[in-house]
């Protein structure tokens, strides 16, 4: 009995002192803690103000981007369609009996601008849905005239020499005109026709 | 004497850059052209793409040329069949003319008319017989400017060498 007085009055003792130490420190953790916590709200505000300040250079960066970006849209439609732009011709043949194709030379405006000879091998690529692009100028807005003749042979064999002539209106934009050959079955002839692409 | 040795120098430079401008173009690519045939036919020179093609300038006028051509003729006889081909370009104001020569020394390669004398510029040609090869691809590998008896030894290796390519 008396043994397990002490025992328990030992326990006791110790427990108690070890709250006591533990006391004695709790103090010292807490200032610590307060420090840190001040520590961290700083580094907070500071993120914060850097964070205000990156955002702001990135949306002055992406105004800056778009303005450059609509200067070039510009820039790029100015150079792509100036008053001087592109007209491009082609050449489509819908023909089986009536014409072998030999050359064909255009003028524009009474200059003669291109004059191309057709192998057998690119007149039937012709024949079988090619389209060959002759000649890209570059011509100024208003009117323009345009002479295509057209060489060949037709039907018995016999030379041919068609012209055909087109005037057309330069706008802005590109233009794009398509000289066709094709067969006629009612005049049993070839026919040559200019026409402008929409 | 100064004044005559300044001259002869200065016809001697011309004519050495003359050679040097078509000689620049060898390893690029042979510009194309097409022209017409003396059976008819139009030809362009990127269709033979595939063959080592040699193309001939001459002119009825050129006493080299017609001392070339029927040697031209034997090559084209005999590597015609392993994919050699050979262009004549006559660039004769009057393609009568030209085929007036043809029949008297009876070559059979195909001869071509540049009666405007589009082609030759473009090659840079001065002087005749030019005689440019051509390889399988479309380059230009060796360029000869004039004629002179055992040329055609030169050319056969050529030619040999780039059919083996």
């Amino acid at each position: 009995m008396t043994k397990t007085f002490i025992t328990i009055m030992a326990s006791s003792l110790l427990a108690f002192s070890v709250v006591s130490v533990a006391q004695d420190a709790a103090p010292m953790d807490s200032d610590a803690a307060l420090a840190e916590a001040r520590d961290a709200e700083a580094q907070e505000a500071q993120s914060r103000d850097e964070f205000r300040a990156i955002d702001q250079d990135v949306q002055s960066l992406k105004k800056e981007v778009l303005d450059l970006n609509r200067d070039l849209f510009l820039l790029e439609e100015e150079l792509l369609f100036p008053a001087n732009s592109q007209v491009a011709f082609f050449v489509s043949m819908d023909v089986g009996e009536y014409f072998d194709l030999d050359s064909i030379s255009i003028k524009i405006d009474g200059k003669e601008v291109a004059n191309y000879l057709y192998t057998e091998r690119e007149a039937d690529a012709l024949i079988r849905g090619g389209v060959h692009r002759l000649h890209m100028a570059n011509l100024k807005t208003g009117e323009h005239e345009l002479v295509a003749v057209f060489i060949g042979h037709g039907p018995n064999i016999r030379e041919y020499r068609r012209g055909a002539t087109m005037t057309f209106d330069k706008g802005i934009g590109a233009k794009y005109v398509e000289l066709e050959i094709t067969d006629s079955i009612t005049a049993q002839q070839p026919e040559f026709n200019i026409k402008e692409w929409e | 004497m100064k004044l005559k040795k300044s001259i002869i120098a200065l016809v001697f430079s011309v004519f050495a850059a003359s050679s040097l401008a078509s000689s620049g173009m060898e390893g690029q690519l042979a510009p194309d052209f097409a022209l017409k045939s003396s059976t008819g036919e139009n030809l362009r020179l990127s269709e033979f793409r595939g063959d080592v093609v040699m193309i001939n300038f001459w002119a009825t006028w050129c006493g080299p040329c017609r001392q070339e051509m029927p040697l031209l003729d034997e090559l084209y006889s005999r590597y015609q069949r392993v994919g050699f081909s050979l262009l004549g370009v006559n660039i004769d104001d009057d393609s009568r003319r030209a085929m007036d020569m043809i029949e008297e020394l009876g070559v059979n390669f195909p001869v071509l008319f540049d009666a405007r004398k589009e082609v030759s510029k473009l090659y840079d040609v001065e002087a005749m017989p030019v005689t440019v090869i051509v390889d399988r691809t479309g380059t230009v590998r060796y360029i000869h400017h004039g004629y002179k008896p055992g040329y055609e030894d030169k050319y056969l290796d050529q030619i040999r060498s780039l059919l083996r390519e």
